[in-house]
This record gives C-alpha cells, structure tokens and sequence, in this order.
C-alpha cells in the first residue's frame, strides 16, 4: 500500500539525510479540512514528545521525522497501539522497516531446518533405579548450586519446574533452564535484570515461565513481564506492570490453559496458546479484591469487599460485615475454605468463621465450622489427597493447633485440639495423613510430628533456629534446614547456666553463631543426617510429574506391600554389604600404601642416627627410654585437689 | 592423685590459650596465652611449677628444647625471649623477620638442617636453616596455615589450616601423603607417637546452643585414622574453639588448650588402644 509513496519519498530523503529518522503513522482517520487543525494537534502531542517533528501528511498516513534516529525509535516504541478512537489505532513503524519488508524476495525460500536438538531423556532422574529423589541445595551464600553431584552455578537462587523437569537458575541476564540426564542447559531466556519466575502449568507439550524484570529501560526488553514458551524459547508476549509485590501477578487455571491476573476493578483472562484475551475483553469487575483458580476445574473464585448498602462477595456466596477473607483451596479442588474475619456489630473485637464449600457436591454446599474460634489464625492448611484440615490459632505464648474432618455429610468435626504449642507454620506431607507444625525463626526450631490418622502426636524435636521446612514429594522424607538467608549477622556471646542455677565465671568466652545446615528426617520424625554447609542457603526438592498408574493398580501394589518390602530390604542389606565391602578393599589399600611409606622413612631415620647422635652430643633420645643411665630417682610428694568432672576422656563416642 | 579416666584441667591463665607444648619426656607441659604469661605444669597431676612473666604483649607460641634447659616463647610485642627453665629469669633475643607471606607457623626438620614454615596464604616452605634460601615449596591448602607439628620421630609434619582440613606431610620431601577434612576451620594437629591417629582442634564457626546446656563444652577435639582418613572419635569439653592440641610423648595421653582459657589434659582409656577400624 506505501508502495505509490515510497518512490517520492525516497527521493526526498535521499536529499535530507536521516532517512532512519522518519516514522510512519497508520490507520489514521480521514478527516474534513475543518477537524484537520483538531487531528493536527493531537498528532502533535503524543509523538512530539520524542523530539523535533517536520511532518508530511497524507490520506492514512502520516510521515514524521525526527531530528534523530533515536527519537524515532522512541515513537515508535510509545506510540505504537495508541487508541486515538474506537475506531482508530495508530500503528506506527520506523520508515526503514518498510523497506526491509520491500526487499523481502518474492520467492519463497524454505527456511533452513534447524538440527534437531536431542536433550536426552528429559524424564531420567525418574528412572534411578532406587526411586530416589532429588533435591538442589544453594549454600556458600548462593555461590555454589549441587544437585547430587552436580555443581551449578547461579547468582541468586532457583526454582524447580512444577513437575520437576527443569530446574531454572537466575543470571543479570536471563534466565537458563537445565534438564535431562546429565543437566545440560536446556534454554535460555534473556531478561535483563530478571529477578522473580513463574512456570505454568505443563499441558502436553506446552509449558510456559513467566519472568519479571524491574529493570524498563532497555531496548531490548520493553516489558516488565515475559511469557516464554519453554520448548522452542520463543518469547510469546510480553506485558508492563506496575508492581511485583504480589508475585506471580498471572495466576494458571489448574492445566495451564489459562491465565489471569488482576488490575484495578479489572479482571483480565488470557488463553493459551494465543496469549490473546479470552473473548477479546477483560472483565470489568469493580472492586475487586483478590481471585483465585479452582487446582481441578476452570473456576475461579473472587471477592470483592463491601461497599456501602452492598454486602461484599465471593462469586458463590453473600456475606456481610466481612473485615478480611481469604480463600484456601484443597490440593485437589473438592473443597474451598473461606476464611473470614468479621467485627460482628456493636463489638470490637474480631470473630474468625470458616466456611467451606463442598465443590464435588450438586450446587456446592457451604457449611460454617461449627466453632467459630474467637483467636486470631496463625496459619491454616487442607490436607492434601483427604478432606482434613489445621489450624494454628492463639497468639504466644498460648498457641494451639486443631484438627478438623470435613465428613461426607457436611459436618465439620473437630477431631483434635493440642495446646500449648510451639509452632507457626503447618506443614503436611504431599501424600497427606502425616504432618509436622514447625516453630520456625523467632520460634526456634521447635518441630511436632504429628500422625493424623489418629492424631497423635509422633515426636518432638528441634532444629534450633530453623527457617525452612521441605517435604520431599513421596511424603517419606523431611528436610528443616537453617539458611544464611535467613540469619546473615549473627554473632554475640552468652553465659552458660546449669541447671542449679549457677553460672559460669572466670574467662568464658563462648560462640553463639548458627550453623547453616539442612537435617533429614523420617516422617515420624527420627533424625537420619545432619548436613553442614558453609553458608547453606537453600534446599528444595525436585518435584515428580503426575503418577501414570490408575487408582486401581495404586489399591493392587498397596495389598502387595509386604512381598514388595521384603524385596526392598533384601535390596537394601546387599547395597550396605557392598558398601562395607567396597569400604574394606579401599581401607586395605590404603593401609598398605601408607605402611610402605612409613617403612621407607623409618629406613632413613634409621639411616640419620649416627648424625642426630652428633647433634646431641652422643645423647640417644631416639626413645623416651633410650638412655636410662641418665634418669635420676626423685620422690614428689603431690597434694591431690579434688575437683569432679563427669568422665569425658574416652574418644569414641559415636 | 586424680583418677587416671577424668580430664585434668589446668587453670592459670585468663585469657585464650594460644600454644601449648610437652617437653620431649613429657613430663612437663608449656602452655602460653594472650594474658602475656607462659606457664609451666607436671602432666602428670596438672599440678603448676612455675610462671615466666615479662612479654608486653600476646604470646603466641612456645617451645623448650630437646634436654628442657631451654624455653623459647614468642610474642605480639613483637619479640622472642629465651628463659632459663628452672629460673624465671628473662633474656631478649633477636628475632627473625621474612618477607613475602606472613608465616604463622615453623618447625625443625630431621636434622636441623632446615625449618619447615606455614605462610598465611597456605603456602608451606622448607627454608635452609644455614643460608635462608626456599628449598622446596608446596600448596596444598588454600587458607591460611594456624599450625604445623611434627611427629615424634621428625619424619612427618601435620599442618592445620582455616581451609577446614589437615594435611600430612614428610618432612624431607614435602610430598602430600594425606588429608583430613572437616567442616570447620582448623587451628592445631598433632600426629600420635605410637598409633597411626592424628588429633585436630578448631571450630571458629557455628555451635549450637540449646536450653539445656550442661557444665560440659561442646567444642570437640577431633581424632582421625592415619591411613584411612576417616574419623573415628571426638572428645568434649572445652566451652570455645580449641587453639591448641597436643599428644604426650608416650602417645598415651593428650592435650588441648582452648579459647575459654582452660587446657585439658586426658589420658586415654585401654578402648582407645584396642580401637580398629574394620579392615
């Protein structure tokens, strides 16, 4: 359509210079003479802006040219989609583009194939023979990166994929993502500055990660925010955005199919594969609070707070004299607890209700917790794959923890109540049934095993100050460890005191830094490892993709448990001896290295003596008794103080 | 007389130990601290001789000579004096500087014939004891060297390094034989005169204090298998990092002086000697 005007223009360019200077403005409305000084004078103020315009107009079009090349890159970068009207979109391009376009050969070239990259089976930390799992560990401040034994290297720290494919570290660049048998780099996305990630939700082949970079002002990377399709590296739309404090800002449906994220009074749904808006709008929905996705079906719940005469909401239901909600979804989606806070009238004080809706249920029942809990909530947590859920309430030193069953005919029944708890945070395994509240930070590390099967209490322990807790995907495995992070200046001194109340005096100086480290634990709470790390920071777990095997098979492998448990073991003894072996030939090797060496130097000592005899005046010290001659006879007589210390020679303690 | 299993804790200092030392019969033990004073003790009851006072400043380290007429001490006032052991009497001696890497630690070689130096980059150097020159050189550690000692018969030397490991050397060659790695900086080893052990002290890092502390420290002096390089035994006691240890000359007892000012003299049970790793 340029191409008429192309021929004088570039004639007329030709003599000017700065041909990279003009920008072409599209989709502009053809006007009247009368509402030409009106069009005029908006095009003026948006892209005069960037600098200096001499302007040529045309029906359509209009050619600006800036004083610089610059300048014309920042037009077309900011005014670029401007919506002059409902009808009118301004496009605008930098001139030198179209003719790049015009160049573009007529015939058609196939494009090159690009050798197909084989990353090797992407699967095969799945396929370890023992089952186990993996785990990455950042320590040395962030400095060093191991999984196994692999040593990485990132800046800040990492996040594994959801279902554990691609482990993705942190650059001043971009992001890396690394996979497969040996963790290659798998992908790489630039993204200066990047600093939070997100990764969707995988749907076949298709799995996004959204990163967030604070840094706007490059050339390159316009956007805040950018969605990358992981297989092919393709950045696919990019988006501005205001503020990360509420990280991700694009919440996934349950299989990634969708994404949403909210803006002021606005609601914006967006589908995949397109990234274009779901209906082509957002939804306008004043007031609202927050949302969030159903984990098993496209539903999504929001609120929005009262507002005068009109009660507040959540999409399935009216409530009113609502001071706080939050929306709390089991692992599976069959439930949403709603937790709300309300001042009901003529009190001050702030009453705490849970409302659950029973979504599997025709048109999805609510039932309020029978005991509405007039404490404030420290924390709240579904049981995963079950229909229990805890809550931690009270404030400290007077803390409890309750369990409650949801019931297959709605009754919510408290099962148990313990008080007097050190914990603020719940943790339950992935596989649901045993979970373990943590008294973490300022709590010091106090850790409760609890089986809630019958809600006992298991163990409890402590890992002093520990700052993180991580259940490893099979719910078998606990890690607590004490991250740098979260203890960077440590150090003061501290007085011992016994038990008797006596305190220690006289040149005591004791440490009392932290030990960064992370422990592993059964899922009854009994201690396997301790493992100490220069400056340990983090530990996360390598997630597992979804089972293959149907509930079927899962019922026919758990009757066979005992013949399969008697295979482990006979599996596991073997291994040990084989380690013990192993240990036993290496000991027996090195002994004999060393005793030769030993033999040989011993040879030359031997070989010296006539000159250490020399040096000593003929004095034999080779032994403590070599010269007894010398020795003379003393008596001493010793007064003997008594001082008790509990026996602590003996070296082999282990 | 204190019963031959309970630790034996000498107190005479009031500050950190910095160095502590047998005399080659082990009868006597020469410990020295930053409260400028060096002390003299019978190891065998921990009862104390004597005291040589007359440093300004910090002492650092210490040694007496082969017939123990002889006791050398050095110090932050930058000096080294020689005493006479029997009397107290102080005479200033001349020291030494060098160049390059401070070196925070030396020892004898076989037969005098040169020193064998730790350097604060984890250098080790064997200097010829006649001209000054490097005979041999080698870097092994990457940190800092804290202690270097040599075994009974002069023929190994041990280093201990904030590089978190110890390593065993032979004395001629300087030919790494084997290392010891722990988590935890290292500030002295010692080489047992009559099993294939070594012992290590440290710990400047972390240590986990809980509410139920008792009287007894937990910082531990650690004892590692010769030719296995495995741990097998740790010994509590001291309430701070252990700066110095130290194995009697009979290889049946040790000890360890310590940041909280105290030094621990054990002497091993009969387990410790019939103790085998299985191989």
């Amino acid at each position: 359509m340029v191409k008429h005007l192309l021929g004088d223009l570039l004639r007329k360019a030709q003599e000017a210079d700065g041909i990279d200077s003009v920008v072409v403005v599209d989709n502009v409305p053809q006007v009247g003479p009368e509402r030409l000084e009106k069009l005029k004078n908006v095009i003026h103020k948006i892209p005069s802006k960037f600098g200096k315009i001499t302007n040529e107009f045309y029906p359509r079009y209009i050619f600006l040219e800036y004083g610089a090349p610059t300048q014309a890159l920042e037009a077309v970068k900011n005014a670029d989609g401007y919506k002059l009207d409902k009808q009118h979109t301004f496009r605008v391009n930098v001139f030198t583009d179209f003719d790049k376009y015009m160049s573009i050969s007529d015939e058609w070239e196939t494009p090159e194939k690009q050798p197909f990259k084989d990353f090797g089976n992407m699967r095969h930390w799945m396929e370890d023979p023992d089952c186990r799992d993996q785990y990455s560990v950042i320590y040395e401040s962030g400095e060093r990166t191991a999984i196994f034994n692999n040593d990485r290297w990132t800046e800040t720290y990492v996040r594994w994929s959801p279902k554990g494919t691609y482990l993705a570290t942190f650059h001043q660049r971009g992001i890396a993502l690394w996979g497969g048998e040996k963790f290659k780099q798998i992908q790489r996305f630039s993204h200066q500055g990047v600093s939070l990630i997100d990764f969707s939700p995988a749907r076949g082949n298709q799995s996004y990660v959204v990163t967030f970079s604070p840094l706007m002002d490059t050339k390159e990377d316009p956007q805040a925010i950018i969605i990358w399709d992981i297989l092919t590296g393709q950045k696919k739309r990019g988006f501005h955005c205001e503020s990360s404090a509420h990280w991700p800002i694009f919440k996934w449906s349950h299989d990634g199919k969708f994404f949403a994220r909210m803006t002021q009074d606005t609601l914006s749904i967006y589908e995949t594969p397109s990234m274009g808006l779901l209906d082509k709008k957002s939804l306008k929905i004043s007031g609202i609070k927050d949302f969030s996705w159903s984990p098993g079906d496209d539903i999504i719940a929001f609120w929005v707070p009262e507002d005068k005469d009109i009660p507040a909401r959540v999409t399935l239901m009216n409530l009113f004299n609502v001071v706080d909600c939050k929306l709390h979804w089991q692992r599976q989606g069959d439930y949403l607890c709603v937790k709300v806070d309300r001042t009901p009238k003529g009190t001050q004080g702030v009453v705490t209700n849970f409302e659950i809706f029973r979504m599997r249920e025709k048109q999805v029942p609510v039932d309020v917790c029978c005991r509405p809990l007039a404490e404030s909530i420290i924390a709240f947590a579904w049981e995963p794959n079950g229909s229990k859920f805890a809550v931690l309430h009270g404030e400290s030193p007077r803390i409890n923890a309750s369990f409650y069953h949801v019931k297959n005919n709605g009754k919510i029944e408290l099962i148990k109540m313990f008080d007097k708890q050190q914990a603020n945070s719940i943790f339950w395994s992935p596989q649901g049934q045993f979970m373990v509240l943590a008294g973490l930070r300022s709590m010091n590390g106090a850790l409760a095993f609890v089986d809630t099967s019958d809600c006992t209490m298991m163990n409890m322990v402590e890992h002093y100050m520990a700052s993180d807790v991580e259940w490893d995907p099979t719910g078998r495995y606990l890690v607590t460890s004490v991250s740098w992070w979260s203890h960077k200046v440590h150090t003061h001194t501290q007085l011992i005191h016994t038990p008797d109340r006596h305190t220690h005096t006289q040149g005591i100086n004791s440490y009392c830094r932290v030990d960064n480290a992370y422990w592993l634990w059964t899922f009854q709470g009994r201690l396997l490892q301790k493992n100490n790390k220069d400056r340990f920071c983090q530990l996360l777990w390598r997630p597992r993709p979804a089972t293959l095997l149907t509930q079927d098979s899962i019922k026919v492998i758990k009757k066979d448990l005992k013949k399969y448990s008697k295979i482990f073991e006979q599996k596991d003894r073997l291994s040990q001896s084989k380690a013990s072996r192993e240990l036993v030939d290496k000991r027996r090797s090195m002994m004999e290295d060393y005793r030769t060496y030993r033999e040989a130097a011993l040879q030359q000592h031997h070989e010296q003596k006539t000159a250490r005899l020399q040096l000593r005046g003929g004095v034999d010290t080779d032994e403590l008794d070599s010269n007894t001659d010398d020795w003379e006879e003393e008596t001493i007589e010793f007064l003997s103080t008594k001082k008790s210390f509990p026996s602590e020679s003996s070296p082999l303690r282990r | 007389m204190s019963h031959p299993l309970k630790p034996i804790l000498l107190q005479g200092h009031e500050r950190s130990i910095t160095q502590i030392k047998y005399n080659r019969e082990g009868d006597l033990i020469f410990s020295v601290a930053k409260d400028t004073v060096a002390n003299v003790w019978y190891s065998v009851n921990g009862e104390r001789l004597g005291t040589y006072n007359g440093h300004t400043g910090a002492l650092w380290c210490v040694d007496c000579d082969w017939d123990t007429k002889n006791v050398l001490t050095g110090s932050a006032d930058n000096s080294c004096r020689l005493w006479d052991c029997e009397t107290e009497d102080n005479q200033p001696y001349l020291t030494v500087p060098c160049a390059e890497s401070k070196i925070t630690s030396a020892v004898w070689g076989p037969l005098g014939e040169f020193v064998i130096a730790g350097h604060e980059n984890g250098e080790i150097n064997q200097f010829s004891a006649k001209s000054g020159e490097v005979l041999k050189k080698v870097k092994e550690h990457n940190k800092q060297i804290n202690d270097i000692q040599t075994s009974v018969d002069l023929t190994m030397v041990i280093t201990a390094s904030k590089d978190c490991s110890s390593k065993l050397f032979d004395s001629t060659t300087l030919d790494h034989i084997k290392s010891f790695k722990t988590e935890r900086p290292v500030n002295s080893a010692a080489i047992s005169p009559i099993m294939d052990h070594v012992v290590m002290g440290g710990g400047q890092e972390a240590m986990e204090v809980t509410t139920t502390s008792t009287r007894i420290g937990k910082f531990e002096a650690r004892f590692f298998h010769a030719a296995y390089e495995e741990e097998f035994g740790r010994v509590k006691g001291h309430f701070g990092p252990i700066n110095c240890v130290a194995f009697h000359p009979d290889g049946k007892s040790y000890s360890s002086g310590g940041e909280d000012g105290y030094t621990r003299i054990h002497h091993f049970d009969p387990q410790y000697f019939d103790f085998e790793l299985e191989a």
